[in-house]
C-alpha cells in the first residue's frame, strides 16, 4: 500500500519537473539538469549513503591490518608491513584444515536440514484451515527467535546435563547407552541443528508465509476443477509461485553462510568438543580478542569474507543459469 | 502538489538532523576522557577488575578516603573480571587509554605492546621509591618479561594450594585428612561409592572439578595433581635446558592418576562442563566432598556454609595444604607469587616527569595508611582494630563497605608487604582453623616447585601461546575422560611441538641462557 502510494507521488512530481522543462538536456548539463531536477531525492538519500560510508565502508580500510604485524601502540600506519605472512601462516597452520572443514560442515547442515525445514513448516502452516489454530501455532514458534543464545545453550546444559538432565536421563534410559551430548564430539553438530531448527525456524517462516498469501486462489479452484490432490497443487502451483522468495532467501542466506553464529558455538564449545566446535568465528575471537594477535585474527576474518562473496555470487550465477532472477 | 513537496523537504531535513546529531552524539562520546592525563596529577585513571557482584559507585567512601590520603583523585574503570582479558586487549588498541592499567597476565597483546614500548620500562625507576621498591626481587623479576620489568606486581601469597575436605564425611567413613595422592584416590573413592552422607543412595561422589577457564599450568586441579607428582610446574629444567613440563614422564603418570580418579566416577560426570561460577555448588549441597583448590575458596564456603548452619559448619570443613606425590617428597604448587601488575602506558603518560609523578602517587598507594583503606577499609566503620588485628565491623552499611575494599584491593601492589592489618577471625574455632592453614602454607612453601621459565616470554609463545595451550589442555581433558588413548596424547605433544612448541622451546632456551650468563 504505501509502496504505492509513493510511487504515486513520484510519478506526479515527475510529471509536473520534466512537464516544465520542454526538451531533453544532453552531456553535461544533461548530468546537472538531472540532478537538480531529483535534487530533494538525493538529499533524501544522503542520510542512507552517509550511515554506508561511515559505519560499513570507512571501517572495512581497517582491514589493511591483515597484511601488517599490527601493534596497537604504533597504529594502523606506523605497524610494519608483513605482506602476505599473516595469510601463509593461517594456511600453513594445523588448525586451518580442521576450522574450514567445521565451518563448512555447519554451514552445509544449516544449509539442507534448516533453509528446507523451514520452507516445510510454512508449507504445512500454509495447509491448515483452521485460523485460530494456525495463529497460535506461528505465534508460538516465533517465540524461540526471541530468546538470546545463552538462554538457548543454558536450556540445553539443563536437559542434557549428565546425571540429571530430563532428556540425557530420557535417552540413556530409553536406550540404555551411556552418551554425554554435552562433551562428545559426535553429538555437538546435531545438538548445534537442533538448537538452531528450534530457534530459527519459526520466524524464518514469516517470509514464505507472506509470499503464500500472495498466491492467487484462482489458481487453486482451476486446479482443483483439473482434479489436483492437494500434493499436486502444493506442487504445481504453491512451490511455482513460491520460488522466486526461496531462490532471493537461498542467495542471500549464502552470504552468511560462513557465519556459523558465533554465541552458540561458543557456548556450547568445551575442551572434549573442540576438535569439532572450533569455526572461523570462534577462532577469530580467540585469536584476536583473547590472545591479542588483532592482525592474524583479521587475516583469517577477511578470508572468510572473500569466501562468503565467492559463494553469494556463485549461487546468484547459479540462479541466473536456471533462469530465475538472482539479486544482482 | 506544493504541499506534497514541502513534505518531502520537511522529512529529508528531518533525517538529516537525526544524523547530525546521531553523528555529534558518537564523536562527543569517544572524546571524552582522553584529555585529562596525568598533567597536574589532579587526577589518575586507572582500570582495574572487580570481582564482586558489583562495581564501586563513581563516588565512594572508600575512594574518598583514599584520594584523601594519596592527594590525587583516582579515576578508575571497573570492568568485570571474567572479561577483564578481552577488555584490556580492546582498551589497548582504542584511543581511551587510562593512565595506569592493571595488567592480569602476560599475554600476547601486552607483550606485543610493551615490546613496540607501548609501556614504560620500569626497571630503572622503581628503586627510587621505597613503597615500590620491592623486597621480593625474585617475584618482581618472574613478573618481568625477559628482566625488563614493565610494571608494578600484585603481590600474593606464594603458597595458595589448598585440598579441602568433608570431615563429617571422613568421620563417619572412619577415614582421615588425606595426606599423599593416593589417600586422596582412597577418600574420592570412599566418599563415591560408601554412602558417606547416609541416605542409603549412591548419590555422592569424591571431587568436584569445574570447567577450567584458564590455559595449561593456571593452577587448575589438574596442574596441582601434575605438580604432586613431580611433573614439575609449566617447565622442567633437565640436563641444564628448560623444557615443557608435560614432556616429563611424570606428567604422564599424574594423567592416569587422573583418569582413574574419573573413570572410577570419583569426579563430578560434569567435569568438562561445570561452569567455574558453580563450583562450590556439589560441595555445599552435599553431592561433592573434595575441592582442591585455594585456602580462600576454603574460606569462602566455610563462611557459606555458616549461613547455612551456624551450629554445624564448624564440623564441615577440613583443609590441608598440599599432598605428597607417589615417590614420597612433598612438590608443593606455588602460585606466581603475584597476580599481575600495574602498568604505564605511553600513550596517556607521555614524558618522563609525567611517570615521575604517577610513580610518586602509586608509591603513596603503597604506603601503610593507603594499604590499610585498600585492603581493610575504614576504620571505626567496618572494622575495629585489637591486638593488631582487623576485627570486622557486622552491620549491611559496614558490608557493603567491605564489598567496596575487596574491588580496591585489586589496585594494591602491597610490594613491600603487607602492612595492613591481618583479619581477625570471627570466632576461636574460625581462628584456629586460619592458624593452622598459615602454618601449613609456610612448611608447603619450603617445598615449592618454582616455574624456572616464569621470567621468559618467548616471542612464539606470545604470539600463539593461547592456541598452543588449548593443544595440550584438550587432550588431556580427552584422555582423562576416557576419550584417546595415550598415544593421542603423544600425537597432541608432537602436534604442540610442530605447530610452534619446537620455537617456544628454543626460544625460551635461549632467554634462559642469557639470563644464566
Amino acid at each position: 500500500m504505501s509502496v504505492q502510494k509513493f510511487d504515486t507521488v513520484t510519478q506526479s512530481l515527475l510529471v509536473r519537473e520534466t512537464g516544465g522543462r520542454g526538451r531533453a538536456p544532453r552531456g553535461k548539463r544533461k548530468w546537472l539538469a538531472t540532478f537538480n531536477r531529483y535534487k530533494w531525492f538525493y538529499l533524501m538519500l544522503l542520510p542512507g549513503v552517509a550511515y554506508f560510508v561511515i559505519f560499513r565502508y570507512a571501517p572495512m580500510g581497517g582491514a589493511v591490518i591483515a597484511f601488517k604485524n599490527y601493534v596497537p601502540f604504533l597504529g594502523i600506519f606506523g605497524s610494519p608491513w608483513v605482506g602476505w605472512a599473516q595469510f601463509s601462516h593461517l594456511f600453513g597452520s594445523p588448525d586451518f584444515v580442521r576450522l574450514l572443514s567445521n565451518t563448512l560442515i555447519l554451514a552445509a547442515l544449516n544449509l539442507f536440514i534448516c533453509f528446507p525445514l523451514t520452507i516445510v513448516v510454512a508449507l504445512l502452516l500454509n495447509e491448515l484451515r483452521l485460523t485460530v489454530l494456525k495463529r497460535s501455532v506461528q505465534t508460538l514458534i516465533y517465540i524461540p527467535h526471541f530468546l538470546a543464545w545463552t538462554i538457548v545453550a543454558a536450556l540445553t546444559y539443563l536437559l542434557f546435563a549428565q546425571g540429571s538432565g530430563v532428556l540425557f536421563n530420557f535417552f540413556n534410559g530409553v536406550f540404555g547407552t551411556h552418551v554425554d551430548f554435552l562433551t562428545s564430539p559426535g553429538w555437538f553438530r546435531p545438538l548445534i541443528v537442533l538448537q538452531s531448527i528450534w530457534k530459527t525456524t519459526g520466524w524464518g517462516t514469516i517470509i514464505y508465509l507472506a509470499a503464500l498469501a500472495g498466491v492467487d486462489p484462482n489458481q487453486y479452484e482451476a486446479a482443483v476443477i483439473d482434479g489436483a490432490g492437494r500434493w499436486s497443487r502444493m506442487w504445481h502451483v504453491t512451490l511455482p509461485a513460491i520460488r522466486g522468495t526461496i531462490v532471493v532467501m537461498l542467495i542471500l542466506s549464502m552470504g552468511s553462510i560462513l557465519n556459523t553464529g558465533f554465541e552458540q558455538i561458543y557456548l556450547m564449545t568445551n575442551s572434549l568438543n573442540r576438535s569439532v566446535a572450533d569455526v572461523f568465528d570462534t577462532y577469530v575471537y580467540f585469536a584476536g580478542i583473547s590472545q591479542g594477535s588483532y592482525s592474524y585474527a583479521t587475516a583469517v576474518g577477511l578470508f572468510k569474507a572473500i569466501v562468503g562473496v565467492v559463494l553469494i555470487g556463485g549461487a546468484n550465477w547459479i540462479s541466473k543459469r536456471l533462469g530465475q532472477d538472482g539479486i544482482f | 502538489m506544493k504541499n506534497t513537496k514541502r513534505r518531502t523537504v520537511l522529512a529529508s531535513a528531518a533525517a538529516l538532523c537525526a544524523t547530525a546529531l546521531a553523528l555529534s552524539g558518537c564523536t562527543s562520546a569517544s572524546s571524552t576522557g582522553s584529555d585529562d592525563s596525568s598533567a597536574s596529577l589532579k587526577t589518575l585513571t586507572v582500570m582495574a577488575p572487580y570481582l564482586t557482584t558489583q562495581a564501586p559507585a563513581a563516588t565512594n567512601p572508600v575512594g574518598t578516603a583514599l584520594d584523601k590520603v594519596i592527594g590525587t583523585k583516582l579515576k578508575v574503570t571497573w570492568v568485570p573480571n571474567s572479561s577483564y582479558g578481552d577488555k584490556t586487549n580492546i582498551t589497548l588498541a582504542g584511543s581511551d587509554i587510562p593512565d595506569v592499567m592493571v595488567i592480569q597476565g602476560k599475554d600476547s597483546g601486552f607483550v606485543n605492546n610493551a615490546e613496540a614500548g607501548a609501556f614504560w620500562d620500569l626497571t630503572d625507576y622503581l628503586k627510587d621509591y621505597p613503597n615500590l621498591k620491592t623486597n621480593e626481587p625474585d617475584v618482581q623479576q618472574a613478573s618481568s618479561i625477559n628482566g625488563k620489568v614493565y610494571g608494578i606486581f600484585r603481590a600474593r601469597d606464594v603458597m595458595r594450594t589448598a585440598v579441602m575436605v568433608r570431615k563429617d564425611w571422613l568421620k563417619k567413613l572412619g577415614l582421615s585428612m588425606p595426606k599423599t595422592t593416593a589417600d586422596l584416590l582412597k577418600v574420592a573413592k570412599a566418599f563415591t561409592d560408601d554412602d558417606p552422607d547416609g541416605d542409603g543412595k549412591k548419590d555422592t561422589y569424591g571431587i568436584a572439578i569445574p570447567k577450567w577457564p584458564g590455559g595449561f599450568a593456571t593452577n587448575s586441579p589438574y596442574d596441582a595433581i601434575e605438580t604432586w607428582y613431580g611433573a614439575g610446574n609449566d617447565w622442567i629444567t633437565k640436563g641444564g635446558k628448560l623444557e615443557p613440563s608435560f614432556t616429563s614422564p611424570n606428567w604422564i603418570k599424574a594423567l592416569d592418576f587422573e583418569k582413574q580418579l574419573v573413570s572410577g566416577g570419583y569426579v563430578n560426570p560434569d567435569f568438562a562442563t561445570l561452569d567455574s561460577v558453580d563450583w562450590n555448588q556439589p560441595f555445599l549441597t552435599g553431592k561433592a566432598g573434595i575441592i582442591i583448590d585455594t585456602y580462600s575458596r576454603a574460606r569462602q564456603i566455610n563462611g557459606l556454609l555458616e549461613k547455612q548452619d551456624p551450629d554445624t559448619y564448624q564440623n564441615m570443613v577440613g583443609v590441608t595444604g598440599n599432598l605428597v606425590g607417589p615417590s614420597g617428597k612433598m612438590h608443593a604448587l606455588p602460585t606466581a607469587g603475584y597476580s599481575g601488575f600495574l602498568a604505564i602506558p605511553k600513550a596517556s603518560v607521555k614524558t618522563e616527569a609525567q611517570l615521575k609523578s604517577v610513580l610518586s602517587v602509586l608509591n603513596k598507594m603503597n604506603s601503610k595508611k593507603a594499604q590499610i583503606i585498600m585492603n581493610n577499609g575504614l576504620e571505626g566503620k567496618n572494622f575495629t582494630v585489637k591486638d593488631g588485628k582487623a576485627v570486622a565491623v557486622t552491620s549491611t552499611t559496614a558490608t557493603d563497605l567491605t564489598n567496596i575494599v575487596a574491588s580496591y584491593a585489586q589496585l594494591g601492589t602491597n610490594v613491600t608487604g603487607n602492612k595492613f592489618y591481618p583479619p581477625a577471625q570471627p570466632n576461636d574455632y574460625d581462628q584456629q582453623q586460619y592458624d593452622a592453614e598459615v602454618k601449613t602454607m609456610n612448611s608447603d612453601a619450603k617445598h615449592a616447585v618454582y616455574n624456572p621459565a616464569a621470567a621468559f616470554v618467548s616471542q612464539t609463545y606470545a604470539q600463539e601461546g593461547a592456541t598452543l595451550d588449548n593443544i595440550i589442555t584438550d587432550a588431556r581433558l580427552k584422555y582423562i575422560a576416557g576419550q584417546s588413548s595415550l598415544s593421542d596424547v603423544k600425537a597432541a605433544i608432537q602436534l604442540w611441538k610442530s605447530s610452534g612448541g619446537d620455537q617456544v622451546i628454543s626460544e625460551t632456551n635461549d632467554l634462559y641462557k642469557k639470563s644464566t650468563k
